[in-house]
C-alpha cells in the first residue's frame, strides 16, 4: 500500500506540469502585450508594459517564458482580474467559500441518492421501480443544468415568491457584511451556526436549495445508472451465490456483500463526478447570482478577462487531480486486494 | 420411517425436475425432468458435459437457480438432520434459511470466486457459524462469562455481556440490542468473549481441513491465499454446521493436478467423519472412478443413466456414456470424439436430445422421449434401446 | 414430399445488423430515442421550409418584428410568440435545431476522426509514441470539459466557430482513449498476427481487420456524446459566449430569457414561453439522442463481450 500511495503521489507530478503546461500554451495564443496582464498584480504596472515584457521574457522562445511564468504561478502571481478588480488569486480565494458551501451540500445528497437509487434498481431488476429510476436517469442526464436552474426559479421564485437567486436576502447580507456577524468560514451555513444565528442560517439555507437541487438532480442521474450497473455485475457473482449458500439473508447478502463491492467501481467514478461538479457550478452559480468562483469565471469570460478565466481553468484542473488521487487513495484504502498488495 | 416421496435410507430424491431459463435469446430449456435418488451416506457422482444441465440440478437442489432461471416443475424431496422430509422447491423463504449453510451446503468451481474478497476469510466462515449455531456459541461465551464472574474478575462491562448474551438467546431480533450494536463502542463490548469463542471454533475447524498456521490465516483475506487453501477455507464454510448433505459443484477442476488430489482427499475423509451425503459434479471421468459410490451421468438437462461406479464403468449402456469412457484418451489408442456438438437448448432436438449424435439412432427417438428403466441390480438408462418409451409420450419441443 | 430448401449462408454482418434492428425494435425506449431523433433531423432537413428566412439574409439570424424589450406571447402570426427584442420564437428554434445538428455532428465526427488517427497511431504502434500521445490525453482529460473549452473560446474569441473548436480540441482524447484500447485488444489477437505473417502491410491491416471490430464501442460512444456536446455549447452559448444576439441557437435563446422568469405582478408565468420552448427543444434533442446511444449500449454491449 504504501508504495502504491507514494507511486500514485509521484505520478501527479507530471500531470499537474501537464496541466500547468496546457493552460501556458493557450496564454500563446495572444500577443505579448495582452499576456503582460497575466503578470501583474496591480493595474497601474500596466502603464510600464514594456518593461514587464522585458522582465518576464515575453518576447523570449516560450521554454524560457514558460519557466518564467510557472515561477509566478507557484509564488502565487497568477495575474490582474480586470473583471473583479483584484489580483486572479485574491479573487479565486474570495470567491472559492461559497462553491465551496454548495459542494457541501451537493456532494454528499448526489452520492447518498445516487447509491441508494443505483441499489434498489439493481436489485428490483426489471421491475417498475428500475424502470422509473431509469427514466428519471435518462431524463436528469438529458436535463440542460441551466435551463432546469431557470424553470426551477421561474417556478419557485417567480412563482411562488420562495427560494430567491442568490446567497443571502438583503436584509442577511446587511447583517452579515456589519461588523455583528464573525466570519469564520465564508460559508454561510456554518458560520451562522458557529453565531448562533438561527434566522440568518436558515436564510441561507433557503438560497442553497434551488441550486442545490439543480446539481444534484442532474449528477443522480449519471452515479445512479454507474451505480445500478456495478450492483448487476456483483450480483451475478459468485460470492453471491456462496453468501446465500451459507444461509445468509438475502438483505445481509445484498447490504453486507454485494453493495460493498459495488461501491468500489463507483468511488473512481466519484472522482469525475467532482468534474461534473465544477463544471455545473459554473453554469449553476451564473443562473442563481451564487457569487461563487464559478460565477466569477463565468463573468470573467464573457468579459473576455484571460487572466481570470486561465486563473480558474488551471484551478479547477489541480483541483481535479487532486480529486482523482484522493479518490485513488481512498480506492487502494478500501480494497484489501490492493491495500496489501 | 419411510413415507412414499423418500423411501428410508434416502436422502435426497430429484423427481421430474424441469428447470428453464427466460433469457433474450429465447427459453432455455435446461433441465427436463430430471431424476436422481441419493442415499444416505453415498458419494453420487454426476458427470456430464458443459450444458447437462449437472450445475443447474445442483443449485435447485437448494432452491438457489440462479436467474433468469426458473423451477418449472418436479419436485426435490430432501430428509431433513430431524427426519422430517421436506420438498424444497415448495419451500418458503424462512425455512429455506434454515436448511441452507446447516442442513445442505454447497462448495464451488472455482474458490476465488466463492469468496469475497473484501472480508477475512475468518469472518466468513463466522458468518456460517453465526447463521446456525448462534445458541450454541452463546451458551458457551455465557459459561466463560460466568465463570469469570464466579471467580470475581469482570465487572460491570461482564454483567452488560452477560446480559446480552442471554437477551440474543431468548430474543435475538431484540430492538434493544439493535440500538446497541449502532454504538460503536459498546458493540465492541458486548461480544467480546462470543467473537473469542467464535474464533477459537473456526482455528478448530481450520485445523481439521489440515490448513496449516490456522491462527494466521483466519485474519487474511482471500486472495492472500493460494487456490488450495482458498478450496479448504470454502470446504470449511461448508462443513461449518455439520450438514446432512454436500453439493460440490466442479471444486477441483480450477485447481493444479497435484492440490486436485489432496482436495479430493480432505473430501473423503471429511466425509467419513461427518457422515455427510455428497453429490459430486465433475466433467473428469478420472474422479468420478475415483469417489464416487453411484453415477449419474447427465446430457442436455436429462439423465440417461445412473449405475454403482463399477458397473458403469464395466457395463455402460447408454449409447452416451459409451461414447464418455470411449472418449478418455488412452495410451496407444487414437484419440475418439464423440460427433457433433452440445445441443441448442433453446430448440432442442425433438424426442431423445441424444439422438443427433448416437449411432445407434432409430426413427422412433427422434419422437419418443426417453424414461429411465431399470436394466439390472440398480442400473438405470433412459435409452429406447432398453425399453422406456414408458408414458408413450411423443414430444416434439416443448 | 421432401423440399429441397436452398439455404443462402447470411454473412455474419447481415444477421447482426438484423439482430441490431431487431432489438432496438424491442425496447420502448430505443423507439422513442429514435422517433425524437428522426424528428428533430426532419426539422432540421425542413428548416427552409418550415420557417422560411428573408430573402438576402443571412438565414441564421432571426428575423425581428419590432424593437419593445418585452416578449409577446404566441399568436398565429408567431406560433411561439417573440423573444426579446421581438424576435420570432418558432423561426429561433426552428434554425436552431439546423445550428444544434451543425454543431454537433462537425465536433463529433471530427473529433472522433482525430481520436482515430491519434488512438489508431499509439495503439498499433505502441511503445514511445502511445506513452506520448497518452500523456497529451491525460492532460487534455484533466480538466472538466466545460472549463478547458470555455477557456478556449475565450481566447479565440467568442462566436459559434470557437465553440465548435474548442469542443474538438476537447473532445477527442475521449475517441483517442477508445480506439487505442480496442487496437490494443485487438492487435492481441491472432487473426492479426496471421495477416502479418502473411505479409499485409499494416495500413491494409488498419482498415480491414482492426477498424470495422472497433466500429460498435464508437458508434455507441459517438451518439452519447452528441447530446452531450449540443448541451456543451448551449452551455457556453448561454454564457455568452456563442453566438451573438438574434442568432438562431438554443442556448443563446434561454440566455435571452433569464430576464423574464418573474413575469408580471398578475401572471408570474406570462412570460413562460421564452424560457420553456427553447430549453424544451434542447433537452428533448438530447434525450432523444441519449435514449438512443442507451439503447445502442445496452445492445451492443454483449454483442461486443460476445466477441
Amino acid at each position: 500500500m504504501r508504495s502504491y500511495l507514494i507511486r500514485r503521489i509521484i505520478l501527479i507530478v507530471p500531470v499537474l506540469l501537464g496541466v500547468t503546461f496546457l493552460i501556458f500554451a493557450i496564454t500563446q495564443l495572444f500577443d505579448p502585450y495582452m499576456r503582460a496582464s497575466l503578470y501583474i498584480r496591480d493595474p497601474r504596472q500596466a502603464k510600464n508594459i514594456e518593461s514587464i515584457i522585458r522582465k518576464y521574457g515575453l518576447d523570449q522562445p516560450f521554454y524560457i517564458q514558460y519557466f518564467r511564468w510557472l515561477d509566478q504561478v507557484l509564488r502565487g502571481n497568477l495575474g490582474w482580474s480586470q473583471s473583479a478588480h483584484m489580483p486572479v488569486l485574491k479573487a479565486l480565494i474570495t470567491y472559492f467559500p461559497a462553491t465551496a458551501e454548495l459542494a457541501l451540500y451537493a456532494i454528499p445528497l448526489t452520492l447518498i441518492a445516487g447509491i441508494f437509487l443505483g441499489k434498489i434498481a439493481a436489485v428490483k431488476k426489471d421491475t417498475a421501480v428500475d424502470h422509473a429510476t431509469r427514466v428519471m436517469a435518462i431524463i436528469g442526464w438529458s436535463l440542460p443544468s441551466f435551463w432546469l436552474g431557470i424553470v426551477l426559479l421561474a417556478v419557485f421564485y417567480g412563482g411562488l415568491g420562495i427560494f430567491a437567486p442568490g446567497r443571502l436576502s438583503v436584509w442577511a447580507e446587511n447583517l452579515v457584511l456589519s461588523g455583528k456577524f464573525r466570519i469564520y468560514t465564508g460559508l454561510y451555513t456554518i458560520d451562522a451556526i458557529l453565531n448562533l444565528n438561527w434566522p440568518v442560517f436558515l436564510d441561507a439555507l433557503s438560497h442553497l436549495v434551488l441550486p442545490v437541487a439543480t446539481l444534484v438532480i442532474i449528477n443522480v442521474a449519471i452515479l445512479m445508472r454507474v451505480m445500478r450497473s456495478s450492483m448487476l455485475e456483483q450480483l451475478n457473482k459468485t460470492y453471491v451465490i456462496a453468501a446465500r449458500a451459507r444461509g445468509l439473508d438475502e438483505k445481509t447478502v445484498i447490504d453486507k456483500h454485494a453493495t460493498k463491492n459495488a461501491l468500489i467501481p463507483v468511488i473512481t467514478l466519484s472522482g469525475l463526478l467532482t468534474a461534473g461538479m465544477l463544471s455545473g457550478m459554473v453554469i449553476t452559480e451564473t443562473v442563481f447570482e451564487f457569487k461563487g468562483v464559478g460565477y466569477f469565471a463565468a463573468h470573467a469570460a464573457t468579459q473576455l478577462d484571460i487572466p481570470a478565466v486561465l486563473g480558474f481553468a488551471l484551478f479547477a484542473g489541480i483541483l481535479f487531480v487532486i480529486a482523482n488521487l484522493i479518490v485513488d487513495i481512498l480506492y487502494a484504502y478500501i480494497d484489501p486486494r490492493i491495500r496489501l498488495g | 420411517m419411510g413415507s412414499p416421496a423418500l423411501p428410508d435410507g434416502e436422502q435426497l430424491r430429484v423427481k421430474d425436475l424441469v428447470v428453464r431459463f427466460y433469457t433474450y435469446e429465447g427459453i432455455v430449456k435446461a433441465v427436463e425432468r430430471a431424476n436422481l435418488r441419493l442415499r444416505r451416506g453415498e458419494t453420487l457422482g454426476i458427470v456430464g458435459e458443459t450444458g447437462s444441465g449437472k450445475s443447474v440440478t445442483a443449485f435447485t437442489i437448494m432452491a438457489l437457480t440462479p436467474p433468469p432461471g426458473r423451477v418449472e416443475g418436479g419436485d426435490v424431496y430432501f430428509r431433513r438432520a430431524d427426519g422430517g422430509i421436506v420438498n424444497v422447491v415448495k419451500l418458503d423463504e424462512t425455512e429455506l434459511l434454515r436448511i441452507r449453510g446447516k442442513e445442505i451446503s454447497m462448495i464451488f468451481q472455482e474458490p476465488n470466486a466463492a469468496l469475497d474478497p473484501l472480508y477475512k476469510v475468518g469472518d466468513q466462515i463466522a458468518e456460517a457459524i453465526l447463521a446456525h449455531r448462534l445458541p450454541e456459541m452463546l451458551d458457551k461465551a455465557s459459561k466463560l462469562l460466568e465463570d469469570e464472574v464466579k471467580r470475581g474478575a469482570g465487572g460491570l462491562g461482564a454483567r452488560l455481556e452477560l446480559w446480552a448474551y442471554r437477551k440474543m438467546r431468548k430474543d435475538p431480533r431484540s430492538a434493544a440490542l439493535r440500538l446497541l450494536k449502532r454504538i460503536p463502542i459498546l458493540r465492541g463490548l458486548i461480544d467480546r468473549r462470543l467473537r473469542r469463542v467464535v474464533r477459537e471454533e473456526i482455528v478448530e475447524l481450520l485445523r481439521l481441513m489440515e490448513i496449516p498456521d490456522p491462527e494466521r490465516v483466519v485474519d487474511a483475506y482471500p486472495h492472500e491465499l493460494s487456490g488450495g487453501m482458498q478450496q479448504r477455507i470454502v470446504i470449511a464454510i461448508a462443513l461449518a454446521c455439520s450438514p446432512v448433505l454436500l453439493l460440490a459443484d466442479e471444486p477441483t477442476t480450477s485447481l493444479d493436478v497435484t492440490v486436485q488430489a489432496q482436495i479430493i482427499d480432505l473430501i473423503m475423509r471429511l466425509k467419513k467423519r461427518f457422515g455427510t451425503s455428497v453429490i459430486y459434479i465433475t466433467h473428469d471421468m478420472g474422479v468420478i472412478a475415483e469417489i464416487s459410490d453411484r453415477v449419474a451421468v447427465m446430457y442436455a438437462g436429462n439423465v440417461v443413466e445412473v449405475a454403482p461406479v463399477k458397473e458403469l464403468f464395466k457395463n455402460p449402456m447408454h449409447p452416451y456414456t459409451k461414447a464418455l469412457l470411449e472418449a478418455i484418451p488412452r495410451p496407444g489408442s487414437s484419440f475418439k470424439s464423440i460427433p457433433g456438438t452440445v445441443p441448442n437448448l433453446v430448440n432442442p432436438p425433438s424426442g431423445c436430445r441424444f439422438h443427433p449424435r448416437c449411432s445407434y439412432a432409430k426413427d422412433v427417438c427422434k419422437r419418443v422421449v426417453p424414461r429411465l428403466v431399470k436394466v439390472s441390480e440398480d442400473h438405470y438408462v433412459a435409452c429406447l434401446l432398453y425399453g422406456g418409451g414408458g408414458d408413450g409420450e411423443h414430444t416434439g419441443n416443448r | 414430399m421432401l423440399k429441397p430448401k436452398a439455404k443462402v449462408e447470411e454473412s455474419p454482418r447481415i444477421k447482426e445488423l438484423k439482430f441490431i434492428l431487431r432489438r432496438i425494435r424491442e425496447n420502448p425506449l430505443s423507439i422513442a430515442g429514435l422517433t425524437i431523433v428522426i424528428f428533430f433531423t426532419i426539422i432540421a432537413i425542413m428548416a427552409p421550409v418550415l420557417a422560411p428566412p428573408r430573402p438576402g439574409r443571412d438565414p441564421y439570424m432571426i428575423p425581428r418584428y419590432g424593437y419593445t424589450p418585452e416578449p409577446q406571447p404566441p399568436s398565429p402570426e408567431h406560433p411561439f410568440g417573440t423573444t426579446q427584442g421581438q424576435y420570432d420564437l418558432y423561426y429561433g428554434v426552428i434554425w436552431g435545431t439546423r445550428t444544434a445538428y451543425r454543431i454537433g455532428l462537425l465536433v463529433v465526427s471530427v473529433s472522433a476522426l482525430i481520436g482515430i488517427l491519434i488512438g489508431g497511431i499509439a495503439g498499433y504502434y505502441k511503445g514511445v509514441v502511445d506513452e506520448i500521445l497518452m500523456r497529451l490525453t491525460d492532460i487534455i482529460l484533466a480538466f472538466p470539459g466545460l472549463i478547458l473549452a470555455m477557456a478556449l473560446v475565450v481566447a479565440f474569441g467568442p462566436g459559434l466557430d470557437s465553440i465548435t473548436l474548442a469542443l474538438i480540441l476537447v473532445g477527442w482524447p475521449t475517441y483517442a482513449r477508445l480506439i487505442r484500447g480496442e487496437f490494443l485488444r485487438l492487435t492481441a489477437e491472432d487473426f492479426v498476427e496471421a495477416a502479418k505473417a502473411i505479409g499485409c502491410s499494416d495500413v491494409r491491416i488498419i482498415f480491414r481487420h482492426v477498424l470495422p471490430n472497433a466500429i460498435y464501442p464508437l458508434l455507441v460512444v459517438a451518439s452519447l456524446d452528441i447530446g452531450s456536446i449540443v448541451l456543451t455549447a448551449a452551455a457556453l452559448s448561454f454564457l455568452g459566449l456563442g453566438a451573438p444576439e438574434g442568432y438562431a441557437d438554443w442556448g443563446q435563446l434561454i440566455s435571452f430569457s433569464r430576464n423574464w422568469i418573474i413575469g408580471t405582478a398578475q401572471n408570474p408565468f406570462a412570460y413562460w414561453h421564452v424560457y420553456t420552448i427553447p430549453g424544451l427543444f434542447l433537452f428533448l434533442f438530447v434525450m432523444g439522442w441519449n435514449l438512443l446511444g442507451d439503447a445502442l449500449r445496452d445492445i451492443l454491449d454483449p454483442m461486443i463481450r460476445r466477441r
